[in-house]
């Protein structure tokens, strides 16, 4: 997927809510890619332009999991501090 | 991990160029204008708003860029040059930075290295907090020795101690006899005397118990020198026979390169002591020696004295006779103090003067870097305003304050290896482990990092606050709170001064005190010799005495010599023979109170003695030549011996008996007292006794020459030495002028106040630097303000005392917190005076002087320049 893509998908997977500079996501997918977590290559849009592609690779795959679960623990610690706090002022 | 690596090593070399990413951008853009027109916008609306939604291109063009691995090493790179460019065209700045920090790393660094062995540093012995010198003390001997009446005993009933051995009371002589003869110094130990201190010989074994036996085989160690000099480190030296003195012994070992004794000297062989214990063991006092143990484990010196005080008591009552047994007490001291007693207050000083000077240097440097960022205020500014981010301000910062030390600590360990060299050609000979000293880089490295430190904090101070958008547009201000800084910093640093200039003013009055004292006698051109005559050839006082007579009259005919006498010591200072006071007899009268009185120097002279050292006969006669041949007993006693034992009454014909066992003497004159306790003790009364031609006057101790004559030694010493050569030419001479005797007492005195009179020069320049720099900040601040006042009718003298008020002010404040602090400080130096007290007034009032005339002179140059200022150029300056 494309620069341009991602920024499309963001805003529709978000239903507009977030909306990513569109700016600051090339410094973003730059570092991730120093990282070894995305891989690009050239490649032809569907409007037949060149344009860069980029994908998960293996270790990206393995640090999105991890990446996930810390945010799904934080989450739902943060649910639990706030549930709590809507029993203690009932 | 590794794949991670190997991923950012890739990008690093294969670079991505700036036109992928515009590529990348491009593309970007362009779809989001062709969505923005499919939605029904003009074509220059939607690429106006796709521009809008994006973004700064320029910022995320550049951000991009910063992602890339390699670069943070662009941006040290650029800053480095950055710096680097700046410090060329700071030239001033700079050098008095990288000096400022050569200074302190360098002096700081050479004189830790040299005080660490003495003060921090564990001694080469296994256990070494736990060795201890043990034996008795009394007034003729300072030192721990003991006996073989004691030690035994000791040794056997003793709980104190886990081990205890002894050596040999003093180096001595001794001959190397084959075919490449040496004169060598020996000692004898005890078996057990090597494993006490936990070493072992490198090569073969220590003494058998069975060696150390009057009767046992003959063996010897010898040391790694003379096993590397003199047999060319030999693998097969073991077993070998060698001579020493006529009689062979075996080799049994080598000892470890570097061993020293405890005394810190280095014998070339040690045999056993091989005494024989139910000899020494029969009550008598026996064969004196120097002990040494080992305590217990958790037993400090106190405990143990205390337990080891009654069977001190019981031997002693034992052994020594009644009279005198009230003088014998038993000191335990730890191996250090032994070794270090002298200097350790000396080293202090040293430390404390060198840590000054790096609290003024470090003071000195931040000052410096203040003003230069606070300079710079404008430049980080604008840096900031084009975008610099506050961690790039202060990468900078740190890089710039780490080029600064890092060419300080390179300069200063070049001066540190230089100073080391000068500390060691300085050094007298009686400070322990100089010789050995090197250069100790984790000082260095201390050292770089306060002053580094210093600067850094300081130096980033302007780097971490926003930088205000005023210094924009209005001339830098300084910041009170810098100003208020830069002032306390140079006052710090004159009151520093003012310690360490004090305390160099007493000891330099102390140590001309000292060298100027009248001695009581006359040393210019007066040669002495040491001859060291070989025991195993001349092995009677009638050869010895024969040697020494044919050398006299040999000398007595050369031109130019006015006397010619021996002597078995030389005033004032060093070796010389003694007795109690006490022990003086005086013929008609009761014996003394034992163990009263000090003190009694005696010297064995021959007639011409006090015409050589020119000391004024005061009442009766000097010895006669005629006399030399006779058996009479005569004396002459110094002023004050006389004064003590006859006051008020003529000496002359009084007979005395020096000590219980020798005959009674004569009194046939006395002589003006002489120096002869060291430079700066108090003298001892002094009794001159007469050195006959008889055997037993020559055999005991080697005499010494004293040559005076109208030429001056340089001439003499040649000649001296030829006359010898001619009696006997195999036979090592020892020459020296008796002023560079006397000057020889003074060493550690002179070594102590040249350095820190160095320190205290050191630490002097760079607070006038720091005042210096302060006073022409300020003084370049004010340039417009000083336009100002001239326009409005301010004198020229107006405006220098505006300037110089200021500095003076600082003068005057750290002047007098200076003086404060150091006559609280001078009461450390106390016992390092000589004939000055702490609060000598002289000493402080010229070094007042001297600090207030330097500062001032530091003050005006710049305020000078200020006033000089022209006005119209003062208002126009910016």
């Amino acid at each position: 997927m494309h620069g341009w893509g991602i920024a499309l998908r963001i805003q529709q997977v978000s239903k507009e809510v977030l909306q990513v500079g569109q700016g600051s996501l090339y410094p973003a997918l730059h570092r991730l890619e120093y990282k070894g977590w995305i891989r690009s290559t050239w490649g032809n849009s569907e409007n037949n332009r060149r344009a860069k592609f980029y994908e998960l690779t293996a270790t990206g795959r393995k640090q999105l999991k991890t990446e996930l679960e810390t945010w799904e623990r934080l989450s739902t610690a943060i649910a639990l501090v706030l549930g709590g706090k809507a029993e203690a002022s009932i | 991990m590794i794949t991670e690596l190997l991923t950012r090593l890739r990008f690093l070399i294969f670079r991505k160029g700036q036109d992928e990413l515009d590529e990348e951008l491009q593309f970007h853009l362009e779809q989001s204008v062709l969505a923005k027109v499919a939605m029904g916008m003009t074509a220059e609306e939607a690429r106006r708003q796709a521009l809008i939604e994006f973004g700064g291109m320029e910022q995320t063009r550049e951000q991009c860029h910063e992602q890339r691995p390699g670069h943070w090493l662009d941006t040290v790179a650029q800053d480095v040059r950055y710096a680097l460019r700046g410090f060329r065209r700071d030239a001033v700045f700079t050098i008095t930075v990288i000096a400022t920090l050569a200074l302190a790393i360098g002096a700081t660094t050479a004189v830790f290295s040299v005080v660490d062995r003495i003060l921090f540093r564990p001694l080469p012995f296994a256990h070494d907090d736990r060795l201890v010198s043990v034996g008795l003390v009394q007034s003729l001997e300072k030192q721990e020795f003991t006996l073989g009446g004691f030690f035994y005993d000791w040794r056997d009933n003793q709980k104190p101690f886990e081990a205890i051995a002894s050596q040999g009371t003093m180096l001595h002589a001794c001959d190397l006899i084959e075919n490449n003869p040496a004169q060598l110094n020996c000692i004898h130990a005890q078996a057990g005397f090597l494993p006490l201190l936990g070493i072992s010989p490198v090569l073969g074994r220590n003494f058998l118990p069975e060696e150390d036996r009057p009767d046992g085989p003959r063996v010897v160690l010898i040391s790694y020198g003379l096993w590397m000099n003199h047999y060319n480190r030999d693998p097969g030296i073991l077993n070998r026979l060698i001579d020493v003195d006529g009689t062979s012994a075996r080799v049994i070992g080598v000892l470890p390169k570097d061993f020293q004794l405890p005394s810190l000297q280095a014998p070339d062989l040690m045999f056993p002591m091989a005494l024989n214990e139910t000899l020494e063991r029969q009550g008598k006092p026996g064969t004196p020696m120097r002990t040494f143990a080992r305590l217990r484990p958790g037993l400090s010196l106190a405990q143990a004295s205390a337990e080891l005080n009654p069977l001190f008591v019981h031997t002693r009552d034992t052994i020594i006779p009644a009279p005198i047994r009230k003088d014998f007490h038993l000191s335990i001291r730890s191996l250090r103090d032994l070794e270090t007693k002298d200097v350790r207050l000396t080293a202090w000083i040293l430390l404390g003067a060198v840590f000054a000077v790096l609290l003024i240097a470090c003071a000195n440097v931040t000052s410096l870097m203040m003003a230069r960022s606070a300079a710079r205020e404008r430049e980080l500014a604008v840096r900031s305003a084009l975008g610099a981010s506050r961690g790039r301000l202060i990468q900078q910062s740190l890089i710039e304050a780490g080029l600064l030390s890092l060419a300080g600590t390179a300069t200063g360990l070049a001066l540190a290896a230089g100073l080391l060299r000068v500390f060691l050609a300085l050094a007298p000979s009686g400070i322990p482990f100089l010789s050995r000293s090197s250069l100790d880089l984790r000082i260095a490295l201390f050292t770089a990092f306060v002053s580094l430190v210093c600067g850094v904090i300081f130096g980033l101070l302007p780097a971490l606050q926003t930088p205000r958008a005023t210094a924009l547009s209005v001339r830098a201000e300084q910041t009170r709170s810098h100003t208020t800084l830069r002032h306390t910093l140079v006052v710090a640093q004159i009151a520093i001064s003012m310690i360490l200039l004090s305390s160099a003013a007493l000891l330099l009055r102390s140590f001309q005190n000292m060298l100027q004292q009248p001695l009581g006698m006359e040393s210019q051109g007066v040669l002495t010799a040491q001859i060291a005559l070989p025991g195993f050839r001349y092995n009677s006082g009638q050869k010895k005495m024969e040697f020494y007579l044919q050398l006299e009259a040999s000398l007595r005919r050369l031109p130019g010599i006015r006397a010619v006498s021996f002597t078995d010591s030389l005033p004032p200072g060093g070796w010389n023979s003694g007795f109690r006071f006490s022990d003086l007899a005086v013929a008609g009268r009761p014996l003394l109170v034992p163990g009263t009185g000090g003190t009694v120097t005696t010297r064995l002279v021959t007639p011409d003695y006090f015409r050589a050292l020119n000391i004024p006969i005061v009442r009766g006669r000097s010895f006669a030549e005629t006399e030399r041949g006779s058996s009479a007993h005569e004396v002459i006693l110094s002023r004050l011996l006389a004064a003590k034992l006859f006051p008020g009454e003529d000496p002359l014909g009084k007979t005395v008996q020096l000590g219980h066992t020798v005959s009674w003497s004569t009194v046939v004159g006395m002589a003006e007292d002489v120096k002869n306790n060291g430079l700066t003790e108090q003298s001892n009364p002094e009794v001159y006794a007469l050195r006959r031609n008889a055997a037993e006057d020559w055999g005991v101790r080697a005499p010494i020459l004293i040559v005076d004559s109208v030429q001056p030694p340089a001439t003499i010493a040649p000649w001296l030495r030829s006359q010898i050569a001619g009696i006997d030419p195999t036979v090592p001479v020892e020459m020296e002028t008796l002023r560079q005797n006397v000057n020889k007492l003074a060493n550690r005195q002179r070594f102590e106040t040249a350095l820190v009179s160095f320190f205290a020069f050191c630490g002097l320049l760079l607070a006038v630097v720091g005042l210096y720099g302060v006073i022409s900040f300020v003084a370049a601040q004010r340039t417009q303000e000083i336009g100002i006042r001239m326009a409005l009718g301010a004198t020229r003298m107006n405006v220098l005392l505006l300037i110089a008020g200021e500095g003076v002010r600082l003068i005057v404040l750290g002047g007098i917190l200076g003086l404060a602090a150091a006559l609280a400080a001078a009461r450390l130096l106390r016992s390092l005076l000589y004939n000055v007290g702490p609060y000598d007034p002289k000493a402080y009032v010229a070094v007042t002087l001297l600090l207030v005339l330097v500062a001032l002179i530091a003050t005006l140059v710049p305020a000078r320049a200020a006033m000089r200022v022209e006005p119209v150029v003062a208002l126009r300056n910016e």
